[in-house]
This record gives structure tokens, sequence and C-alpha cells, in this order.
């Protein structure tokens, strides 16, 4: 069995976001960059699989700057055989980051891809549906649970209240979503290893990929308002006079009444 | 000497800090109830820092002290009891099989204590052998093909979760001009019939970190279980605390590191007078004054650390850096404390705690006073 988890590095959810200079992006430098957080649930949950199975190979791929070598670098130190960075623009769009993803994924002939439901920087979910439709798969969403059952896999999704069980044959998508299973945290003997290792760099044009897909452009990005600080207010009496007096502040302070 | 560390021993040290972080309410259950959840300890063995010292032919990682002074650092950072554990379990206990073990007892022993299923546990000190080690009583009288101890020893740290001690006993008495002979090092299976541990001492600090009496009576192991050589046990211990040493050092910073974050974040949100008590210039001096002392502890310990590694002697590098380490503990946690006003005496913080825990660190090991004894030794000797 071989699972091909596809990851993105993205701004550590501690930074403190600040918007660049330009006005139309966060500003990057200095920060603290990690995988994003679903990706690091989708390596969890198919390095259960190998934990279950010691044959199971988890390969992982990022699409973007060298910088990302430490996002797969992480995934080896938890446990992952091999990583592949493909070398591409930080700003390539989503869908052509879908296609080289698809086109490594057609090389490496894995069973399933995994990739986190969504990215934690842009929040757009694009990515993963977009790799399965390049590759003609299908691909099951909010998924917190792979389980094989003879050639088949049966996979976990959660929705409203619950969760349903599908079922699907290799070869298929699946998009991770958070589950109880935190993922792990890398081990000493991972990070010794995961420094021994090679990581192969590809790029778009190998891959037989052009940019060509629609370009997002943000127009202007700024922070929420600062919102004002609250205010306490000391009431005295028992609890109709205490009621009254709230009511009055609902009215007059906050003006929701 | 490189004193900065590698790039790989940092990474080393974040990854435990990002473990640590994840402990969250599991400490103060652990500090509360005076227990050491063995969860914790199983995985540590998982993540790999229980064997770091040890080499990789004896299954462990054969990584550097100074790492391990990084991750121990990092572990007092967190949970100072919890640090003090694995500074014996995979500093002296493993230290002492790996130098003095034959190949059967590291094959046998040393997995016992990076498989996570406990703490190993070094037992010198008896009721009347405090500083005087070499005076200890406890004795070991040879029957059949292996040896029957007796005697008690005081204050064992991990007792509780240890799956064997090294206890240290004389085969025979001691002789005018030294007083250490006869003492031999043991490896005693905490199964064993005749051991039993005794009462858990209640601590000021480190609560969670066991500390209890054990008895030997007529405890028997077998002709295996001497540790180096009959008789040579006292030089054994001493080596054993030497790298102990560099391991107390990076407990004593871990505690004032953290102490000292803890108090900085705090004065951010604390205002007086109008403004940010950060502000004001006592504050910010005994920051400072902190901060210095607390780069200088760790430069110490890594010198002594990195001696180590070379293969030189360190023996006074090991106790000038506890020394230091242990006494600027004590001040960086009781100013750290005084920044926080009478927030700071309440147990709703954690900086009572660290102030607290940092208490222990002048005493075991050799206190203080030991310590200035090793260090002048060495230079009245040396002219
Ligand atoms: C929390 C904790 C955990 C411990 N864990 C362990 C353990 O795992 N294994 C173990 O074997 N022991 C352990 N110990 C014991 C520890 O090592 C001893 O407490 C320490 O060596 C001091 O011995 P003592 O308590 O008998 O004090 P004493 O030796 O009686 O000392 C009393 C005072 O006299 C001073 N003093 C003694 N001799 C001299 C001298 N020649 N010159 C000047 N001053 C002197 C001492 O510095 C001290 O201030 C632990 C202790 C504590 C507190």
């Amino acid at each position: 069995m071989r699972f091909l988890v596809c990851l993105k590095q993205v701004p550590d959810s501690t930074v403190k976001v600040k918007v660049g200079a330009g006005g139309k992006a966060v500003a990057t430098e200095g920060i603290t960059w990690s995988m994003s957080p679903y990706d690091e649930y989708a390596v969890e949950l198919a390095l259960e699989r190998k934990d279950a199975d010691p044959t199971t190979v988890v390969s992982v791929v990022t699409v973007g700057s060298a910088r990302g070598r430490d996002a797969l670098r992480q995934a080896l130190a938890m446990g992952c055989d091999d990583a592949t960075l493909v070398n591409a623009p930080e700003d390539l769009p989503a869908l052509d980051v879908a296609k080289a993803l698809a086109a490594v994924a057609k090389e490496m002939k894995p069973d399933i891809v995994l990739c986190g439901k969504q990215a934690s920087d842009d929040d757009q979910g694009l990515v993963g549906p977009a790799v399965a439709e390049f590759l003609g798969w299908p691909h099951v969403g909010m998924l917190t649970k792979a389980v094989s059952s003879g050639d088949a896999w049966e996979l976990w999704r959660e929705v409203e209240g619950g969760h349903e069980v599908w079922k699907a044959k290799p070869p298929v998508v699946g998009l991770v979503h958070k589950s109880d299973k935190e993922p792990r945290y890398p081990s000493l003997p991972g990070i010794m290893k995961a420094k021994k290792k090679e990581i192969p760099e590809k790029d778009l044009a190998s891959l037989g990929v052009t940019a060509s897909s629609p370009k997002i452009e943000v127009v202007a990005m700024e922070l929420p308002p600062q919102r004002g600080g609250g205010k306490i207010f000391k009431l005295d009496g028992d609890a109709k006079a205490v009621a009254e007096q709230v009511a009055n502040l609902l009215h007059t302070e906050s003006k929701v009444l | 000497m490189r004193l900065e560390p590698s790039e790989t021993e940092r990474e080393l040290a974040l990854a435990v800090r990002a473990w640590a972080e994840g402990l969250g309410g599991r400490i103060a259950r652990g500090e509360r109830e005076g227990t050491l959840p063995l969860d914790v300890v199983r995985e540590l063995g998982t993540l790999g820092v229980l064997g770091m010292t040890i080499p990789e032919r004896d299954g462990g990682l054969g990584l550097s002290t100074v790492a391990f002074a990084l991750v121990l650092e990092e572990l007092a950072a967190a949970w100072p009891s919890l640090a003090v554990g694995v500074s014996v379990n995979s500093g002296i206990v493993a230290g002492s099989i790996v130098r003095d073990g034959t190949d059967q007892q590291r094959a046998k022993w040393l997995p016992r204590l990076v498989d996570g299923s406990g703490l190993g546990a070094f037992a010198l000190t008896e009721p009347s052998a405090g500083s005087d080690a070499a005076s200890l009583k406890a004795i070991a009288m040879r029957d059949g093909d292996g040896w029957r101890l007796n005697g008690r020893k005081q204050f064992i740290t991990s007792a509780r979760y240890a799956p064997f001690f090294i206890v240290f006993a004389r085969v025979s008495p001691p002789e005018p001009a030294r007083p250490h002979a006869g003492v031999t090092a043991f490896i005693v299976p905490a199964e064993t019939m005749g051991l039993t541990i005794g009462e858990t001492e209640s601590k000021m600090g480190l609560r969670a970190s066991d500390t209890s009496g054990i008895m030997l009576e007529d405890a028997w192991v077998g002709p295996g279980a001497v540790l180096g050589d009959v008789g040579k046990g006292f030089a054994l211990a001493l080596a054993g605390l030497d790298g102990g040493r560099i391991g107390i050092a990076a407990q004593s910073i871990g505690i004032a590191r953290a102490a000292l974050e803890r108090a900085i974040a705090y004065g951010r949100a604390r205002s007086q007078f109008g403004r940010s008590i950060l502000e004001f210039e006592g504050i910010r001096l005994a920051i400072a004054q902190a901060r210095a002392e607390i780069d200088a502890a760790r430069l110490l310990a890594h010198r002594a650390s990195r001696l180590r590694d070379l293969g030189e002697p360190f023996t006074r590098e090991a106790s000038m850096a506890k020394l230091y380490a242990s006494e600027m503990t004590q001040r960086v946690t009781y100013s750290a404390l005084q920044l926080f006003g009478g927030y700071g005496y309440m147990s709703e913080y954690d900086i009572e705690r660290y102030a607290r825990d940092a208490r222990a660190t002048p005493l075991y090991e050799g206190t203080s006073e030991i310590q200035r004894m090793v260090i002048a030794r060495s230079l009245v000797t040396a002219a």
C-alpha cells in the first residue's frame, strides 16, 4: 500500500499576522513556517496505516519554493518514507499546483492520495478536489479515518452529528479533516534519519505542466478594525434591579435594544 | 572549542519543546497528586529522549552531551520534576552502564532505560552518608555465586518508577587512608526479594518526582550484578556524578529561563502607576541581570558538555556549571516571583512552583559546598 500526501508550508499558526508593504499580502519576513495543520492530520492518518502495516510506504510532496523542504523534513521526521519538492513560484495558481501534484501522483502510482481539506493560509480548499479531477479518481472529503477492508478502503468522513463510512477501491483521493488522533511529534531518531534523506527536486517543465490557469488577484488586504476595549459596570441590587440596569445599558450603551 | 550548539542540536531541543508544550494540565495534576504519569515517560521513550546519549551500537541515538543538556533544559522549562527523573535515568544511570557495563549488562539493562516503562535510579546516599558518600554503610557479602546486600538508602529519585537501581555497597571495611575502599556498584532489579521501597518523601518542590528510601534486607543478586570492578564502585559513582552535574545545571537553566519568560509575559500585561511595570527601571535591571546570568550558566554547562563529548577531563567544569547554574536559578526564580508581586505567591501562577523546584538544585548530586570543594581541590592539587 502506498500513500502520497500532498502538503503545503504555511505561516505558523502562532505568527502574528501583519499586512505586507504592498497591502496585498501577509508580511512574511522573518516569520516561522510550518506544515499546514490539516496536512499534518493527513500525514498522521497515513502513518497510522504504516504503524498497522509496516510495508506501507508513505511519500510526501509539496509544490513551491525551496523553503518548503522544512515542511517535507518535518514529515520525514514524523516517519514518512520519502519526500519530493516540486520547484515552482510561490504564487502559482491553485489549479496549476493541482496539475503538478496530479503529475507526481501519476509517476508514483500511490493507492491513496491524501491532502488536507484546505490550507490554513488562503483557506481555498481547491487543490484536493482538483487533484482528483485531473487524475480522474474519485475523492472523499472530510476524511477522519481510513481502514483497509479487503481490496477496498473504508473511508470515514465527518458529517453533522456523526460520521459516514464510504467504501472506495484505490486509487482514490482523500481530503483530510481534523480528527481525535492528534498528529504525532517528530521523534529525535526521526529527525536524525530525516537529515540523512535526500529530497529530490522536480520542476513544472519536467512534469509536463505549464502554468496556464487563471490567477486570483488580491486587490487589497487589511486587518480587521481594532476592537474598542470593553467596559465594566458595577451594578448593585437584587436580581430584578440588576436586570433592569442591564436592559437599560443594552439600550443606552451598546444600543442593541 | 565551539560553545554554540549546532543546528541539529538546536533542532532536537526544539522538537522536545514542541512536545513539552503539549503537556498542559498533566503537569498541575502530577504535581498535585505527587506522581509522574507513566504515559508521559512512555511518550519520552517514543520521542527518543531517554536513549539520546546511549551509543548507537547499544540501541541509542549516540547524540552529544550538548544536545542532551539542551533537551533537559527544555524538559525543565516545562516540568522540572520530569527533568530530574530523565537526568538521572539517561544521564547517570545510563552513563554508568555504558561506561562500565559488560556487553551482557548493556544488552540487558540499557533497553529498560529507553523504552519508557520506567526511570532508572541511582542509590548512593544513606541516612548517615550524604556529602560524605564514601562513608556509606550498606554491605555486600558473598553468597553462593552472587551477593547478599544489606543497608538503607535515602532520598532516591524515581525509586517508585525504577526497573532497577544502581546500589552502592561495600564488600570490605573502609581503610584509614582510603575511606572509599570496598565500595562496589551493583545493578539491583526492582523485583529483587529483600528490596523494599519506603514511604515517598513529602517535599518542598519537585513534588511529582518520587524521592524515597529503599531498604535492602538480605537482598540477593547474581554474579552478573556487579557493575565495573569489585571495590572500584566509588570511582564509578564519581564519574556518574560528573555527567549528572551537567544534567542538573541544565535543569537549573531551564527552570530559570521559564521563570524569566513568565515574569516578562506577566509584566507586559500588568500596569501600575499608569504604565506597564516593565517600564520601571528597577524591574528592567532585574530582568537584564537574570538573562545575563542564565546565559552565563548555559555557556558553562555547554563547555562542560563539549569537553565530555571530546573525551577530555571535565570534572571541574561540570562542578562549576552545576554550582553556578543551581545558585543562579535561586536568584532568578526569586526575582521573577518578585516581579509578580503578591500574585507570584499564589499557586494559581506557576512561578511559585518554579521557585520551590529550583531549591533542590544546589542540594542534590553534591551540594554547592561540595562543588566548591571539588573545584578548589582541582586548583590546589594542580599547582
Ligand atoms: C530531591 C532530592 C533528590 C535526591 N536524589 C538522590 C538520588 O537519586 N540518589 C542519591 O544517592 N541521593 C539523592 N539525593 C541525596 C543528595 O545527594 C544529598 O541530600 C546530598 O548529597 C547532601 O547530603 P545530606 O542531605 O546528607 O546533607 P549533609 O551531607 O549532611 O550536609 C549538610 C550541610 O553540610 C554541608 N557540608 C557537608 N560536608 C561539608 C564539607 N566538607 N564542607 C562544607 N560543607 C559541608 C552541606 O553542603 C550541607 O549544607 C537527593 C536529595 C534530594 C533533596
